[in-house]
């Protein structure tokens, strides 16, 4: 199947989405203006830590244009909007547990006059210890965020031996490293509308991945069955993992107001707010160690790390499972012991963002790689050549890796597109030249498991509804979401190479719970496979009739039909694929087609982290030269290369469109954007101070993919939306750090560190 | 308390009431129906509100309604048809829409760099899209549609 030969799939074809994008006509969330619409505003705690004395709302009520002020005693069903644990309220009521933790929300006529309400409510606190450090507030049996303690959960790996068999290790070597927080900055804010429906139903329309998560949140919180509850996912402005669960809490503000008001109700976040108070990537302290022989052969991986929930749990146990189970990245690894600690603190709210855990992780593992090379006095390219996972090796949790598992050869691809020995020779000639100015070069490579955790595959099936027009034009809905990446064009292209139908002619309609059954959520780089395959599976349903149909028209048996593009050929005929449709609409044949596509059961010890982690991994190599400046220890990025496996090119344009986008936001984390917090509270929540890259930043992009045949992915794609960033942040910062002779243990790398290395 | 103003919106003239700290950004979407005009960051940073004024770039969230007072204000639906076409085909021939929230933004940019200079290079498109902000692209698609556009591409 993957090595047929396809012309829609694998062509560079526009997005489907394109036009109404370019105009300007393409409708966002805020961009929704109904007739009697009301506008949301939040009242916000100040304090990270403390509890709620009172609530006064009189003030706000009396207001110009205020309709209403709700409080946690207004929400009709369970005032909760944990996404994993039942850990969040929907309002705060008795105590806050982080800055911008939610008390009340403002309904007025316009959005100033909500603005203003929302000042209005005069809240009394009582402030309490606050904790800004996981690992301390994992210690400290003081101060309760939560009354079951500050630990939220303590994940393993225990694969053979842990740090006693690091005494048999000819070298070792141990080191800490701390990374930061990372702001999504997707361009367009959280939002959403909701609309209340005359049968007492309601209607979302909202930025968003997750339309099911949504829809399932407000039943919750409303009291109401899921079936009153329809999500419709808008054009959404970038997403990255920003608007994974957290637009349910978005969504279930305005929607409220719409259930009790009986009118359309929007809310939209300021930059401010939505810096300060949607998730983030999650800050991590990490204690990595490991034992190699004399050769370089690795015997040992043994791991601590602290993830930083912030005051809720949401989803940091989901991260941190990927932390914990690919802390041993891309390598083969005998003895491995991971200790993954997820905490509360009274910092950000930690969340999902493209990586999702392993970003960090990657990080550690491959400046650990570095570390044993210089202690081995080996070339870290041969000593990550010599260990790295290839199919059948058990990784840490134990898994055969499976099939489509080219690591070695991204490896070597990686090393000849960069011209890695040369590279690092023209940075030292460079070196020797310039006083004022260095240049380093940085490697990394990474492993990401496609699709959900064997945790999360009680979520892990997708639907897609195919529909074939009388005149050939086809529409198409699936489960998964377009957050510009790219996912409806490739359910297109799917559909078109699958029916032999005209590409420019089919539709993919926006997400709507209300057409596919709950597909689970649009992650972790599987909706090309997951929605993918559920496309594919209806399509070939409705082929198999087409092929049938055309068989008797052209007079020959079904199976020896060919579907062309735009035509099927047989018995020496041809009939376009209209006439064909129009013909089975003549005959009454059903061209309406469900597909649904759910992976094998993956098994999973949760004490010992053993087991499928996941259905299958796409390995990543990304080289970078940075330049730094020694007077300011400003650093500026010159090129990067990166070398992707991705089962089969969906779309070459698209791809490109990935991967560059992956570096640009890898880059960014690496290099520039710094969260600065004192006492919880962000200090730059906005673009002037939290600065990601502009086109002046953009350095020189050189891609290469290779493709390996994932067996069980369409056309034999596998995901490429997160490795595209992975182990960019990696090779940036480990190139400025090699530009002053030094080894970053701290992300993102800043001008402060950079000259104070370079003492 | 309002104030009356007009200016030419999209080569129309309109009249309009305004209080004195409305922004102008806030006017074009919710009075005067402009959606293509996005709000990203609401400091000036991003230009996803991008609209000219007189013909020169601005960001619409750092000004006042009652600066438009008098003047000129295009969006990206009020181009010359012609010229928005070519603009538009060549972003997506090049591949340079993603989620498509900045794009109307880099739309006008670089309708005033080609106006100024039809044959830019890198750098000088680089540095004419610098106060545009995208998170999906990595700009380097956008640079090659420009570059298209500067070889007579897009038509």
């Amino acid at each position: 199947m993957s090595n047929r030969k396809t012309t829609v799939v694998g062509a560079p074809l526009p997005r489907v989405d394109v036009h109404e994008k370019v105009i300007g006509t393409a409708k966002y969330a805020d961009d929704y203006q109904l007739p009697g619409m009301l506008h949301c505003a939040l009242v916000l705690s100040p304090h990270p830590h403390a509890e709620i004395l009172s609530v006064d709302t009189a003030p706000a009520v009396a207001m110009d244009g205020v309709v209403a002020v709700y409080t946690g005693e207004d929400v009709p069903g369970l005032n909760q909007i944990g996404c994993v644990f039942q850990d969040q309220p929907l309002f705060a009521t008795e105590k806050v547990r982080f800055v911008g933790d939610r008390i009340a929300v403002a309904v007025a006529e316009t959005r100033l006059q909500a603005r203003a309400a929302a000042n209005a409510v005069r809240v009394e606190y009582k402030p309490l210890t606050g904790l800004f450090d996981a690992r301390e507030a994992m210690a400290d049996s003081d101060t309760k965020i939560h009354t079951g303690g500050n630990l939220v959960t303590h994940q393993k790996v225990r694969k053979g031996e842990g740090a006693d068999a690091l005494e048999r290790c000819a070298v070792v070597v141990e080191k800490e490293f701390f990374v930061n927080y990372q702001e999504h900055a997707y361009l367009e804010p959280q939002g959403a509308v909701a609309v209340p429906e005359v049968d007492g139903s309601i209607t979302i329309l909202g930025s968003m991945q997750c339309p099911f998560y949504v829809q399932g949140g407000l039943a919750r919180a409303l009291g109401i069955d899921k079936n009153q509850v329809r999500v419709i996912q808008t054009v959404t402005g970038g997403a990255f993992g920003g608007k994974e669960d957290y637009p349910t809490e978005v969504a279930v503000v305005p929607a409220l107001a719409a259930l009790k008001l009986g009118r359309p109700a929007k809310l939209i976040y300021t930059r401010e707010e939505d810096m300060q108070i949607s998730t983030k990537r999650h800050r991590m302290r990490m204690l990595f160690t490991a034992g190699a022989d004399r050769d370089g052969t690795l015997q040992v991986l043994h791991v601590q790390q602290w993830v930083d929930a912030g005051g809720y749990a949401g989803l940091s146990t989901v991260v941190a499972e990927r932390a914990n189970t690919t802390a041993g990245g891309p390598y083969r690894f005998p003895n491995a012991h991971v200790d993954t600690f997820i905490i509360y603190t009274n910092n950000l709210f930690g969340g999902a963002f493209r990586g999702f855990g392993n970003p960090q992780v990657t990080f550690a593992m491959e400046n650990i790689m570095d570390l044993l090379a210089d202690k081995l006095e080996m070339d870290p390219v041969a000593l990550r050549r010599m260990n790295l996972l290839q199919v059948g090796d058990l990784s840490i949790t134990g898994q055969p890796i499976p099939e489509s598992a080219p690591s070695v050869e991204i490896l070597d691809t990686l090393v000849e597109q960069s011209n890695w020995t040369e590279l690092q020779e023209e940075a030292a000639a460079f070196n020797e030249q310039n006083r004022w100015k260095k240049r380093g070069v940085g490697l990394a490579l990474s492993m990401y498991g496609c699709c959900l955790h064997a945790g999360g595959q009680h979520l892990e099936g997708s639907g897609a509804l195919v529909q074939v027009r009388s005149d050939g034009s086809v529409e198409i809905n699936i489960g998964g979401t377009e957050l510009g990446q790219g996912a409806f064009t490739i359910m297109a292209q799917i559909a078109a190479e699958t029916l032999g139908a005209d590409y420019r002619r089919v539709r993919v309609l926006p997400s709507d719970t209300r057409m596919v059954p709950d597909s689970g959520p649009t992650v972790a780089s599987r909706t090309t496979i997951m929605s993918g395959n559920a496309t594919r599976g209806a399509s070939l349903q409705l082929r198999s009739r087409l092929l049938e149909l055309a068989g008797k028209m052209l007079e020959c048996p079904g199976h020896e039909v060919a579907v062309l593009p735009g035509r099927y050929a047989g018995n020496g005929r041809e009939i376009s694929f209209g006439e064909l449709c129009t013909e089975a609409f003549a005959r009454k044949l059903s061209l309406f087609a469900s597909g649904w596509y759910a992976p094998p059961p993956k098994d999973w010890n949760t004490q010992t982290g053993q087991g499928t982690a996941y259905v299958v991994y796409s390995f990543t190599g990304h080289a970078a030269l940075v330049e730094v400046d020694l007077i300011g220890g400003l650093p500026k990025v010159l090129k990067v290369f990166a070398a992707h496996d991705v089962g089969k090119v969906m779309n070459p344009a698209l791809l490109e469109g990935q991967v560059h986008g992956g570096i640009v936001q890898g880059m960014g984390w690496g290099l520039s954007e710094n969260l600065i917090l004192e006492e919880g509270r962000c200090l730059n929540p906005g673009f002037t101070d939290y600065l990601i890259p502009c086109s002046l930043d953009m350095p020189e992009m050189d891609i290469r993919t290779i493709e390996a045949p994932y067996p069980d992915g369409p056309f034999g794609a596998k995901g490429i939306g997160e490795p595209s960033l992975i182990s960019v942040p990696t090779a940036v910062a480990i190139a400025a750090a090699n530009a002053v002779g030094a080894r970053p243990d701290e992300l993102p790398v800043t001008p402060e560190a950079i000259l104070r290395w370079s003492q | 308390m309002k104030q009356d103003i007009s200016f030419v919106l999209n080569g129309k003239q309109v009249a309009v009431a305004t209080t004195a700290s409305r922004r102008l950004l806030d006017l074009l979407r919710e009075e005067l129906g402009c959606t293509e005009v996005k709000e990203g960051c609401g400091e000036g940073e991003c230009g996803a509100c991008t609209v000219l004024f007189d013909g020169r770039p601005v960001t619409s969230c750092v000004l006042f309604a009652f600066q438009a007072d008098g003047h000129s204000i295009t969006t990206v639906a009020g181009l010359d048809t012609a010229e928005k076409k070519r603009i538009q085909q060549a972003m997506i021939d090049a591949g340079a829409v993603q989620c498509g929230f900045c794009t109307p933004g880099f739309v006008l940019s670089i309708k005033v760099l080609l106006e100024e200079n039809d044959k830019p290079d890198r750098d000088e498109i680089m540095d004419a899209i610098s106060g545009n902000l995208c998170r999906c692209t990595g700009y380097e698609r956008i640079a090659v549609a420009v570059e298209c556009l500067a070889k007579g591409g897009g038509a």
